[in-house]
C-alpha cells in the first residue's frame, strides 16, 4: 500500500480527458490533411493514410484567404486600439472611487455587456444605414464591435486596477506630478501585464467576430475570414477536408497565441472579480 | 477658463473627462440601440422607408403577426431546449471537471487552463468543426457510437428534425463548457480547506460534504454561472448559421437566429426587432440575477 502513484494516476485521468475534449481541434487538423475519399472512408481513420499538406495552399489561393484575413486583422486591431483607448481610462476611475455613482456607471456597464449581438445587429443595421456609415463597411463593424467588447474588458481591467496600491499614485502626486502624470508614469505601467492579456483577448475575440460582419459587409473584398467560412459553409457541405483547412489556417495564430500566453489569460481572467 | 483646465489636469474634471467619453460611446452604440429596437417594433419597416426618419406607426401589429406566425411554438419551444439544455451540460460537466481538477496531481492547472482553449476560437470554426463531426454518413460521431454499439443505424443528426436542435446543443455544450468549469474553479478555490477536515473528523462521507459544505458555500458562484449561463447560450449566434441554418424547416431555429433571419433573409427589419424585444425580456431578467449574486465581488 503505498500513496505515491495517486497522483499519476490522476494526471493519467486528466490527460485522458483533456485529449476527449480537444479531440474536434484534433479532428480538424486530421481531416484537412486526408485526400478527397478518405474522408468518406467508412470507418473513418484516426490517422491520415499518407498525410496530404498540398491541400493548405490550394485552400489559400482558392479561398482568397489572404484578403478575408487581413481584413479580419484589421478590424481586429481597429476594434482592440479603440477598446484599450476608451476602456482603459474609464476602467482606472472605476477603480479609484467608490460612490453610489460608480455603483451607477458600473451597473450600467455591465448591463451593456449582456445584451446579444443578435439582438443589437438589427437596429444598429438600421440607424448606420441612416446616418451613411454603412458607405464604410469595415469602420461601422470596429465601432458596433467595440461597443460589445469594451464592457467585457472594463470590468477585468478594472480588478487589475484594483491590484496597483493606492499609495504608489499618491506619493507620485505629492512628487508634484499631474493627475496625467501619475497615470501614465506610475499606474499604467505597473497594470501593464494584464491590460495586455486583456488586449490579446479582446483581439482574438474581435479576429473570430461574425454576426456584425455577416450582416453589415456585403462586399466580398472587405470581409473577414469568418464570413469568408460560411460562404461554403452550411448543412449540405461536402467539402469538407477544405472546410477543414481553411478552418486550421484560420485558428492555428489563436490557438499558438492561447497555448503560449494560456497561463496569463487564464489568470487575467480568473483574478478579475468577476468573468 | 484656467479653472477648468486645471480641472482637468489635477481635480475632478480628469475623471470625469475618462469615464465620460466611454460612457457616450457605450450609451450612442449599445443603449441608443436598444430603445431604438424597440421603436422599431412597433413601426412599420420595409425597404423603401429604411432610411427614412418617420415611419408608419404599428402600434401591436408586429407582436401579432409573429406570435401567430406557424413556426413561433417551434422556435420558442427549441430556445427552451437550447437555452436548458446547454446550461444543464455545461454546468454539470463543468462542475463535475472543476472537482476533478482540485485534487492535487503534476501539471493540474496547466491541463485545466488548455480546456479554455474552445472559449477563444471563433465560434464559426467551432460550428464548422461540430458540422463535420456531427455528419450523418461520414461523421466521426457515429462511427464513434456505433463502435461502442450504443446505437445501431446512422443518426442523421443534422437532417433529422428530431435531432437537429440537439445537435447544435451539443456544440454549444462543448463551447461553454471550459469556461463555467473555470468560474467553478475558482468558487471551489474559495473554499476554506480546513472546513472539510473538520466534516471529515466528523464523519461526514464524500456526498455530505458536497451537499452540506461545497453547494452552500458557492450558492453566490452557482447563481452567477447559472445567469452567465443563460445571456451567453442567448448571445450564441454562430453555431446555428455554421451546423444547420436553422433548418430541417426550422427544426433547429431558435429566437436569436430567427431574429436576424427577419431582419437580413426577409429584410423585415420591425420583425426582427420584434423578437429581439421579446428576448430580451428573458436576458433582462438573467442578467439582474447575475448582477445581483455578484455584487459583492463587483464593487470590491
Amino acid at each position: 500500500m503505498t500513496r505515491a502513484p495517486v497522483p499519476y494516476l490522476l494526471l493519467v485521468l486528466a490527460l485522458g480527458l483533456a485529449a476527449l475534449y480537444l479531440f474536434p481541434l484534433y479532428w480538424m487538423y486530421v481531416t484537412s490533411l486526408k485526400g478527397g475519399s478518405e474522408i468518406f472512408a467508412s470507418p473513418p481513420t484516426f490517422w491520415p493514410r499518407d498525410p496530404d499538406p498540398s491541400i493548405y495552399p490550394e485552400t489559400w489561393a482558392r479561398r482568397d484567404m489572404s484578403v478575408y484575413l487581413w481584413n479580419s486583422f484589421v478590424i481586429g486591431s481597429g476594434v482592440t486600439a479603440l477598446t484599450v483607448l476608451l476602456g482603459t481610462g474609464c476602467a482606472y476611475v472605476l477603480a479609484r472611487y467608490r460612490s453610489a455613482w460608480i455603483d451607477v456607471a458600473l451597473f450600467v456597464i455591465l448591463m451593456l455587456q449582456v445584451l446579444p449581438a443578435s439582438v443589437m445587429i438589427t437596429p444598429i443595421y438600421v440607424g448606420f444605414n441612416q446616418l451613411g456609415l454603412l458607405d464604410y463597411p469595415r469602420f461601422a463593424v470596429i465601432l458596433a464591435t467595440a461597443a460589445k467588447a469594451m464592457p467585457f474588458y472594463i470590468v477585468l481591467v478594472r480588478a487589475t486596477f484594483m491590484n496597483v496600491p493606492r499609495e504608489l499614485e499618491e506619493a507620485a502626486l505629492v512628487d508634484g506630478n499631474s493627475r496625467w502624470g501619475a497615470f501614465f508614469f506610475i499606474v499604467l505601467p505597473l497594470a501593464r501585464n494584464g491590460i495586455l492579456v486583456l488586449a490579446i483577448l479582446t483581439f482574438m475575440q474581435a479576429f473570430g467576430e461574425y454576426i456584425y460582419s455577416k450582416s453589415i459587409i456585403t462586399t466580398p473584398a472587405y470581409q473577414p475570414a469568418s464570413v469568408g467560412l460560411s460562404g461554403f459553409l452550411g448543412p449540405n457541405s461536402t467539402d469538407w477536408n477544405g472546410i477543414m483547412a481553411y478552418a486550421a489556417i484560420y485558428v492555428t495564430p489563436i490557438v499558438a497565441i492561447f497555448v503560449l500566453l494560456q497561463r496569463r489569460i487564464v489568470a487575467g481572467l480568473t483574478s478579475g472579480a468577476l468573468k | 477658463m484656467r479653472r477648468i483646465l486645471s480641472s482637468l489636469t489635477d481635480g475632478k474634471g480628469f475623471d470625469l473627462l475618462l469615464v465620460g467619453i466611454t460612457l457616450i460611446f457605450l450609451i450612442l452604440l449599445a443603449g441608443l440601440p436598444l430603445v431604438y429596437n424597440v421603436l422599431l417594433s412597433f413601426q412599420e419597416v420595409d425597404m423603401f422607408n429604411l432610411a427614412a426618419f418617420s415611419r408608419p406607426w404599428a402600434g401591436l401589429d408586429n407582436y401579432r403577426e409573429i406570435v401567430s406566425q406557424p413556426e413561433f411554438g417551434l422556435v420558442m419551444r427549441n430556445t427552451g431546449i437550447f437555452v436548458f439544455g446547454s446550461i444543464a451540460g455545461q454546468f454539470a460537466f463543468g462542475f463535475a471537471l472543476a472537482i476533478f481538477f482540485m485534487a492535487k496531481f503534476p501539471f493540474a492547472s496547466t491541463i485545466r487552463g488548455l480546456f479554455l482553449v474552445s472559449w477563444v476560437m471563433p465560434g464559426l470554426v467551432v460550428g464548422a468543426i461540430w458540422g463535420w463531426i456531427l455528419a450523418g454518413d461520414f461523421g466521426v460521431l457515429n462511427a464513434v457510437l456505433q463502435g461502442l454499439g450504443i446505437i445501431d443505424e446512422t443518426m442523421f443528426w443534422k437532417s433529422d428534425p428530431a435531432l437537429s436542435i440537439w445537435a447544435v446543443t451539443m456544440a454549444n455544450i462543448w463551447l461553454g463548457l471550459a469556461f463555467n468549469m473555470m468560474l467553478l474553479s475558482v468558487g471551489l478555490a474559495a473554499i476554506p480547506r480546513d472546513l472539510y477536515e473538520a466534516a471529515e473528523l466528523d464523519g461526514a462521507n464524500g456526498f455530505q460534504r458536497f451537499t452540506t459544505i461545497t453547494v452552500p458555500m458557492m450558492r453566490s458562484t452557482i447563481g452567477a454561472v447559472l445567469a452567465l449561463g443563460l445571456i451567453y447560450t442567448l448571445q450564441q449566434f454562430d453555431l446555428f448559421p455554421a451546423i444547420t441554418e436553422g433548418g430541417p424547416a426550422n427544426s433547429s431555429n431558435v429566437a436569436q437566429y430567427w431574429a436576424w433571419q427577419w431582419s437580413f433573409r426577409i429584410f423585415d427589419f420591425a420583425k426582427g426587432a420584434t423578437v429581439s424585444v421579446m428576448m430580451l425580456a428573458f436576458v433582462l431578467i438573467a442578467s439582474a440575477v447575475y448582477v445581483w449574486s455578484t455584487r459583492a465581488e463587483v464593487r470590491g
